[in-house]
């Protein structure tokens, strides 16, 4: 029995492993044996396992966790149960042994990751066949190869590309030192430009566009083009030993040599703002990478090139109007949310005994935008008036990488007009659910469906920190690469914690959804 | 399972007093609970890590050895050889486990190199001294430092007495001997992890400028502020050459189109930024008559680029009449010459072409690379002046 032919009913537990160098084949030699009976036996535990993980991530968790004991006593609880890879029970840890020898079941998973346990090595295992399926199950929702959009467009029918032993050939693989963590060195009050630098270079969309020759320096005819700029700026992150700090020069010298009409104020010498910074960054490399069409905000716009589809969403208003209920939609696509603190905080602050203890939640700020109503003025075409209508906007569209802005000034009428910073905390979390902010939140089986939401999940991908006070201070940006958080300040990258990063007073936040991570 | 039974949950650290009610007993079995899951999962993915890598590590060196075996010259995929270690088993092409690799296996070979990792880091909070007779991955353990970056990096401070040393020898582009004075200057009496700022050049007149000075630099080379420049020229031209116009402070109102206020600039509390300025103003005043001509050089430089380059139409008819002045022409050859003395020269013999392969190293490289020879000139350029403040060593 020792054939394991390619048959077309489960070909997901024969996967190129061979062709995998340095990775065993299965988690442990009583895996193997399992997977070596026969064909019928890993067909089985393979459907097995899918059905387990549907039960854990697509339904409510009451039910893997709810354990039978072997004396009939159902139990539910809130630590992990084990569910039998080879019979549909559920166990608790103390019967797992005495299930194992009476019915010598030896594969059990964990109810809370999904993840297995071996009873023979007593221990978990992390086979790479079952963690295939299972990382998939948590990042898309579904087992299959579907692939999402814009990984499409990165595909060429190039047959070079395809062909492994040309690409190991005529490349070297980067060295294990070069990871892109870089600080870059203040050019004059150039702060603003590097943490919004530092949040695209640790994106992994753009950064696999980039690296995977999405825009060739090499091949752009176009004079000091800023996406050449990037472009050479991830190669010598991605790809050079040097730990020293990077030269944004040609990033600096595009963005002096650019000509933006609705960026003239930003091309100074001066401290400006980082959100600014990054619309306009936005939008030159759409202009350098997409169809060339100048982005209108506002309309519903979109096309195809790397920005768009990294950063750009869609919003929809509906207003109703008062009068005779008619329902007039509007679509806009946008490139981040901007979150106004003030007035939020001046209502907490009055609910609350005093103004200082305010602090706000992101979810508050959401809520408040995309969730409650507001009145307007508004011209009917059925009326053919002015009438008093109900607005209320949410996402139609969400993107892969959500960017937020926490309007942090305001401008206080009185005497000198003039702009003050609000230092209210908002507190973030690293895990972002968007589904509620969604159009889709309104219908009515949203609230069951585990999947829709796991599609809504967003991680947060980089923060950043203005400190100081609003017309002058300094940047300083967190972003997150793996599991490890890391501290940019100019040239120096130090160890964050997620704690430091959590109780920072951000400014801009990222957060990238979860199906791509 | 426990909420409902005991006074606490699984993981036993919450526990309720004995007489505590059925309410905070069951809640402290619930908190209890929680703490447990999240231990939990904190340990699932050490253990998932963990345990990956070394049975990574096992593969890699049973497909070593089975390498060596085979003598390499085969392409087959299944080669008839069969290897056997204390932790995994290398037939038909496959690799199988041998026992639990976390008993088995000691180290963690790095996927990639295939070099053993280093497992603390060298420096700082945890630091291990490495042993000298290994060759480690190059990915190290992060360090933990106050006052050092995760590679125990450290940049000279910027202080008052080291900052004005560095800028004075700074100041004179045209020196053939200050490109990089920074580094040449106190490198050796630095530790090697002790970098100072380096220098970049400016694509626009392909100066060497000190990287903390170069947004003011193109600025006035590249940007709107090159009007400042350019009427500080313009009012040379009509007063003679009398330097002390240069003031950036005594803008003419109105004369600007998108760029804040002049007030601005005196009011900002970015001192330094401010200082350094008028100091250059002083210095070319009172003991740099060579800085005298780079001011207007950096007006003729832009016209010229601009009707080179069409997509820089801007402020190309008010700079042109300036321009066309016979007083800049002449400055301008000769400013060029020097530039290309000093900036050119010393650098083509030094072409490294390491410096270019390493940067498409991760892309696929297509056979016939076209890339113009001026932009892959350009960046070595930036790449050399940068590693020249980098490296801690003498360039030349």
């Amino acid at each position: 029995m020792a054939a394991r032919p390619a048959t077309p009913a489960s070909p997901k537990n024969h996967k190129v492993r061979a062709a995998q160098p340095g990775q065993p084949m299965y988690g442990c030699e009583h895996l193997q044996r399992l997977f070596n009976q026969d064909q019928a036996t890993t067909n089985t535990s393979i459907q097995h396992y899918k059905a387990i993980l549907r039960s854990i991530f697509d339904m409510t968790p009451l039910i893997p966790q709810t354990a039978k004991a072997i004396d009939g006593q159902i139990v539910t609880s809130l630590t992990p149960t084990y569910l039998c890879l080879q019979c549909p029970s559920t166990l608790t840890e103390e019967d797992r042994t005495k299930h194992g020898s009476k019915k010598s079941h030896r594969f059990y998973v964990d109810s809370r990751s999904g993840s297995l346990y071996c009873q023979m090595c007593d221990d978990l295992v992390w086979d790479p066949t079952f963690e295939e399926l299972r990382l998939k199950k948590l990042g898309t929702g579904t087992f299959s190869n579907r692939k999402r959009k814009h990984e499409e467009l990165f595909e060429t029918s190039d047959p070079v590309r395809d062909n492994p032993t040309y690409i190991s050939s005529n490349t070297t693989a980067a060295s294990c030192k070069a990871n892109g963590l870089r600080g870059i060195y203040n050019a004059g009050a150039t702060c603003y430009q590097n943490v919004v630098l530092q949040s695209f270079l640790h994106n992994p969309i753009l950064r696999n566009y980039y690296l995977s020759d999405g825009h060739s320096s090499g091949n752009c005819e176009m004079p000091h083009c800023l996406s050449c700029a990037m472009d050479d700026m991830f190669q010598d992150f991605y790809a050079l030993e040097n730990t020293n700090g990077y030269t944004a020069a040609n990033i600096l010298s595009g963005f002096w040599i650019s000509e933006k009409k609705a960026f003239e104020n930003l091309v100074t010498t001066k401290e400006q703002d980082a959100h600014e910074f990054f619309q306009f960054l936005a939008e030159e490399l759409h202009e350098r990478n997409g169809d060339g069409q100048k982005p209108e905000s506002g309309s519903e716009h979109s096309c195809n090139c790397i920005i768009h589809q990294t950063f750009y969403g869609k919003l929809q208003s509906a207003t109703t109007c008062q009068n005779c209920g008619g329902v007039t939609n509007q679509v806009q696509s946008f490139l981040d949310l901007s979150l106004p603190l003030e007035n939020l905080g001046q209502k907490k602050g009055k609910k609350g005994s005093s103004r200082q203890t305010g602090s706000l939640t992101l979810q508050e700020c959401l809520d408040e935008e995309y969730i409650k109503q507001d009145k307007c003025e508004y011209r009917c075409n059925k009326c053919s008036s002015m009438q008093q209508a109900r607005r209320q906007t949410s996402i139609k569209r969400l993107p892969n990488v959500l960017s937020i802005q926490l309007k942090r000034f305001e401008y206080k009428q009185g005497r000198n007009e003039r702009a003050a910073k609000i230092d209210t905390p908002v507190q973030f979390p690293l895990q972002l659910n968007m589904l509620p902010y969604t159009d889709r939140a309104r219908t009515p089986d949203a609230k069951e469906n585990y999947e829709l939401a796991r599609s809504c999940t967003y991680d947060l991908l980089s923060v950043v920190v203005h400190v100081g006070e609003i017309d002058t201070g300094h940047y300083v940006s967190y972003c997150r690469v793996g599991d490890q958080w890391f501290a940019f300040n100019d040239h120096k990258v130090e160890l964050a914690q997620k704690s430091d990063v959590l109780n920072s007073r951000a400014y801009l936040l990222f957060y990238i959804v979860r199906s791509l991570s | 399972m426990s909420s409902e039974t005991g006074e606490t949950g699984k993981a036993g650290i919450i526990v309720a007093a004995g007489d505590a009610s059925p309410l905070d007993k069951l809640s402290h079995a619930v908190v209890d609970d929680l703490i447990y899951n999240t231990l939990h999962d904190l340990l699932l993915k050490v253990h998932r890590d963990e345990k990956i890598a070394r049975a990574n590590t096992a593969a890699i060196k049973v497909e070593k050895l089975a390498m060596n075996a085979i003598d390499g010259a085969t392409t087959d995929p299944k080669p008839d050889v069969e290897i056997e270690t204390d932790a995994a088993i290398y037939k038909d092409g496959k690799v199988t486990l041998k026992g639990n690799p976390l008993k088995s296996t000691k180290e963690i070979l790095c996927p990639r190199c295939h070099l053993p990792r280093l497992l603390h880091p060298t420096d700082g909070k945890g630091s291990r001294k490495p042993d000298p007779g290994v060759i480690y991955c190059k990915k190290h353990p992060y360090i933990e430092k106050p006052g050092y970056d995760i590679y125990g990096q450290t940049w000279v401070a910027p202080g008052p007495g080291r900052g004005k040393k560095k800028k004075d020898q700074k100041l004179d582009p045209n020196d053939p001997s200050s490109p990089a004075p920074g580094a040449e200057g106190s490198a050796k009496d630095r530790p090697p992890n002790v970098l100072s700022f380096p220098s970049a050049t400016c694509s626009k007149c392909k100066r060497c400028i000190l990287v903390t000075r170069l947004n003011n630099h193109m600025g006035s080379c590249i940007g709107n502020s090159g009007r400042n420049a350019s009427r500080a020229a313009a009012q040379k031209i009509s007063n003679g050459s009398n330097g002390g116009s240069q003031n950036n402070d005594n803008t003419p109102p109105g004369s600007q189109k998108g760029t804040p206020l002049p007030g601005s600039r005196a009011a900002s509390p970015r001192k330094r930024d401010g200082d350094e300025f008028d100091e250059d103003a002083e210095e070319s005043d009172q003991n740099n008559p060579k800085k005298k001509k780079a001011k207007p050089n950096a007006l003729t430089k832009k016209v010229i680029l601009k009707a080179k380059s069409p997509a820089t139409p801007g402020n190309l008819k008010k700079d042109k009449p300036k321009g066309s002045s016979s007083l800049n022409v002449e400055q301008k050859v000769d400013d060029d010459a020097k530039d290309s003395t000093v900036q050119v020269a010393p650098k083509k013999p030094t072409p490294n072409p390491k410096a270019v392969s390493p940067a498409k190293k991760i892309k696929l490289s297509k056979p016939p690379l076209p890339s113009p020879a001026g932009k892959k000139g350009k960046r070595d350029r930036d790449m050399e002046s940068e590693s020249s403040g980098t490296l801690s060593s003498p360039p030349r």
